[in-house]
């Protein structure tokens, strides 16, 4: 025994070393973003403070826009959504739903609300999909198009809606999603600004605890609920800083799934989403991305942290540990798909540094966390790291994490203001600091989970459980 | 271990940081509560001075002088909202107010900063405010494409010979946010726009063409027939589209000839075109072009062909009926679900 503490005294020490070393690595990549995204969104209130943006409505130059919605069991709420998609706030728009072989009414709900006929089932195959039982357009509503299709999952959906999209751009979006009406008009400006923008991405925030009225949400509010209350603190650093900041460094290579614009051609050209990934929404970008340094044609990924959307979040540990295991599989899947990008300078920004990124930070964080966290436990179990000790370790580990939460508030304060009272204000603030107790050590397991599955080839998407919103009634559950 | 005064430092910095952002936050909130409301009572008395002033026609010095002294953020947020809704003479008289307030010099002299974001703030409110100052015409070839965005959706309102001149030659602009920008300024400006935009078309070929052709096709003048008909004949597939769709935008006779001869082109992009330029002409003398389009071998000239016949009326829906029992599948699947769609769905 006397021989072997040194000796681990030893292991224990190397351990802490590497893992503080690659904290405050992590920590110096998360503020030289923040910096980043600072100045990236002073640059963009700057730009659309006091812009008119009823000239693009006017205009008959504005792009069409096919709005892509997959729908699988939406019964209940699919009136309500497609009608807040139908009066959305642009000039020229198509509005696509894709039954994803509904095992409810939703097909019929929307044949007696929406006036639907059908007629003859042909389009366009350009990407081999699941076979498609009916198509339908409505006879009072013009931009609508209904199309019902056997079970295939979101990305079978999808490439079905790409098929009978006529827009010169689509937007991909889960049925469930609360567009801003406004949110179109804003997301479509990198497209006229820059002919080389091949998809832009919009902030998506959480819904839970806010009022929907229509399918608008009425009053913006943080949810009582701790899970989706530290979610709400995630997504806004998620986009206020990750997101914006990638956007100056010129990097972003996510889009979320639940509101995004492409251009149509390209993404044709490109085959579409692929159906045996879960991480189906980052890899059509990362693949965009590729082809253009290897084809040539628009490459470029825009992020637009005025165009809004709402979702809404698992309120359950069971559901969120689904949904975040899946996510931690589609990234680790996207990365492998695409590992000849690493470090690979024919690939640019994306290549030398956002790919060693999502690699390096966001894939192994858990694996490092995890070490730290065992390495710090087991050194106190046998006595060689005491607790004021472990407590200084644990606060300089995860201090900063905190402290930029913080800043994300205050970002968010300055910029859009979405949350009003005091009360929000006191919330988000709690829920920020609550985080790193419990919550993340959670995330870092159910991550670590979805690396072991992704490593066992498991490529299920696990089941989401909605509660509804305020003021709309709860539907089934859906495919996460 | 690592030596705990290393930890205690970190640890006191962090701790440092996180107050800071905690006092900043709630201070924030605070200032913003205060400020938002004095910000909004403010705005409030500048608005309906305004619409009294623009609404009597009555200069009152006082009420002049109440939004002189108005902060200038108050100023600018009340004066472009007024705008937005006006036009003439009530315009007119918001931009005499304006100027005695001094907000248009203000712009004018942001309009000159070295910062690109303040003369995008004065090119806007000049803008907004529909401002014939030749300041803002200088504008037009800045150095930051934000601000010759801006200049152009300034230009739509000012259409004279140089604006226009001006307008043309940021057409083939390589930044493109402001190729947008003027594209929409030039059809904003109508008519007005159509000789010079016919005349350039007549100049140019490439990219620079393209950009005025998807205007032209908006404006639908007959004096971008030449044009188009020269352009229809370039080996540049997407020029030759385009000015497919414009032939069927001006219509005549000339045009329908070259979009039957076009309706042959090596391109199905051309033959697409040509077929949706029928179609909005309701050339029914085309009709039987059209239903050979039905049997292209590719998707989008078989369904151009198809929307264009069921644009031709009674005529095309004829030859529709007659490829059902035709011998080509792909043409009569096409013809059934263009026969099919309702009224409201075809456009």
């Amino acid at each position: 025994m006397i021989d072997v503490l040194p000796v681990l005294s030893r292991l224990l020490e190397a351990g802490e070393v590497i893992v503080l070393v690659y904290f405050v690595g992590v920590n110096a990549w998360y503020l030289a973003l923040l910096v980043s995204s600072m100045l990236e969104l002073r640059r963009h209130l700057l730009l659309i403070k006091g812009e008119s943006r009823h000239l693009l409505l006017s205009s008959t130059l504005s792009p069409t826009i096919s709005i892509l919605a997959p729908a699988f069991n939406e019964e209940a709420s699919i009136e309500i959504s497609l009608r807040a998609l139908l009066a959305l706030q642009y000039p020229s728009l198509e509005v696509i739903v894709i039954s994803d072989g509904s095992k409810d009414r939703t097909v019929q709900v929307l044949i007696e609300r929406f006036d639907l006929v059908p007629v003859k089932t042909i389009y366009e195959h350009r990407i081999e999909t699941k076979p498609v039982r009916c198509l339908y357009r409505s006879s009072t509503y013009p931009s609508l198009v209904v199309v019902d299709k056997e079970n295939g999952g979101k990305a079978d959906a999808l490439n079905v809606g790409l098929g009978f999209a006529r827009g010169e751009l689509v937007c991909a979006m889960d049925a469930d999603t609360l567009i801003e009406a406004d949110g179109l008009q804003r997301m479509v400006r990198p497209f006229l600004y820059s002919t080389d923008v091949v998809a832009a991405g919009g902030t998506i925030r959480v819904v839970n605890g806010s009022e929907v009225k229509l399918g608008r949400v009425a009053t913006a509010a943080v949810p009582g609920n701790m899970l989706a209350g530290i979610q709400v603190v995630e997504y806004l650093r998620a986009f206020l800083f990750g997101r914006l900041g990638w956007n100056r460094l010129g990097g972003n290579i996510i889009v979320s799934g639940a509101f995004g614009l492409f251009q149509r051609e390209a993404v044709l050209r490109a085959g579409g989403y692929l159906h045996d990934t879960v991480g189906e929404d980052m890899e059509l970008v990362l693949r965009l991305k590729r082809l253009s340094r290897e084809r040539g044609g628009p490459g470029e990924i825009a992020f637009v942290p005025d165009s809004v959307a709402w979702t809404e979040v698992p309120e359950s540990a069971r559901v969120l540990g689904r949904q975040r295991d899946r996510w931690h599989r589609g990234l680790a899947d996207v990365l492998w798909r695409h590992r000849r990008m690493l470090f690979n300078p024919r690939y640019g920004v994306t290549g030398m540094f956002v790919f060693p990124y999502y690699a390096f930070v966001e894939l192994l964080a858990p694996a490092f966390e995890a070490v730290g966290l065992v390495t710090l436990a087991f050194g106190l179990a046998i006595g060689l790291a005491d607790w004021r000790f472990a407590g200084l370790f644990y606060l300089s580990a995860y201090g900063l994490g905190t402290a930029l939460s913080a800043v994300t508030l205050i970002v968010e304060d300055v910029s859009f203001h979405r949350y009003e009272s005091f009360r929000d204000r006191a919330l988000l603030f709690c829920w920020a600091l609550l985080e790193n107790v419990g919550y993340r050590q959670l995330t870092v397991y159910w991550r670590l989970r979805g690396a072991w599955k992704f490593l066992r080839g498991r490529k299920d998407w696990g089941v989401m459980e909605r509660k509804g919103f305020r003021g709309v009634p709860a539907a089934e559950p859906r495919p996460l | 271990m690592i030596s705990q005064h290393i930890l205690d430092l970190v640890m006191l910095g962090e701790m440092i940081l996180i107050a800071l952002a905690v006092g900043l936050y709630f201070l924030h909130g605070v200032w913003l509560l205060l400020t938002q409301r004095r910000l909004q009572a403010l705005t409030d008395v500048a608005r309906s001075s305004l619409a009294r002033l623009v609404t009597s026609g009555v200069v009152d010095p006082a009420q002049i002088e109440s939004l002189r002294k108005l902060p200038r953020g108050v100023q600018v947020t009340a004066f472009l909202e007024v705008s937005t809704n006006l036009s003439g003479a009530s315009k007119e008289r918001l931009r005499f107010v304006a100027q005695q307030v001094g907000l248009l010099d203000y712009a004018r002299k942001l309009c000159e900063n070295w910062l690109w974001t303040r003369r995008l703030r004065g090119t806007r409110i000049l803008s907004r405010m529909d401002v014939p100052d030749p300041l803002v015409l200088k504008l037009l070839v800045d150095r930051h494409p934000a601000v010759r965005a801006q200049a152009a959706e300034w230009a739509a309102a000012q259409p004279s010979v140089p604006v226009i001149t001006a307008m043309l030659r940021l057409l083939a602009d390589s930044a493109t946010q402001a190729r947008f920008a003027v594209q929409n300024a030039l059809l904003r400006m109508g008519a007005v726009a159509a000789g010079p935009l016919a005349t350039y078309l007549e100049r140019n070929s490439g990219r620079a063409a393209q950009a005025g052709l998807r205007v032209a096709e908006s404006l639908a003048d007959a004096r971008f027939a030449p044009a188009a008909l020269r352009l229809s004949r370039t080996d540049d597939i997407p020029i030759r589209a385009a000015a497919a769709k414009l032939l069927g935008a001006v219509g005549g006779a000339p045009a329908a000839e070259r979009l039957s001869e076009l309706m042959s082109d090596a391109a199905p992009e051309v033959r697409a075109a040509a077929a949706q330029s029928l179609g909005r002409m309701q050339h029914w003398q085309g009709g039987s072009l059209l239903a050979r389009g039905l049997c292209d071998s590719t998707w989008r000239v078989r369904r151009q062909s198809a929307l264009a016949l069921r644009a031709l009326g009674a005529p095309g829906a004829l030859f529709l009926r007659r490829a059902l029992k035709g011998d080509d599948r792909f043409a009569a699947d096409m013809a059934q679900q263009i026969l099919d769609l309702p009224a409201a769905a075809i456009g």
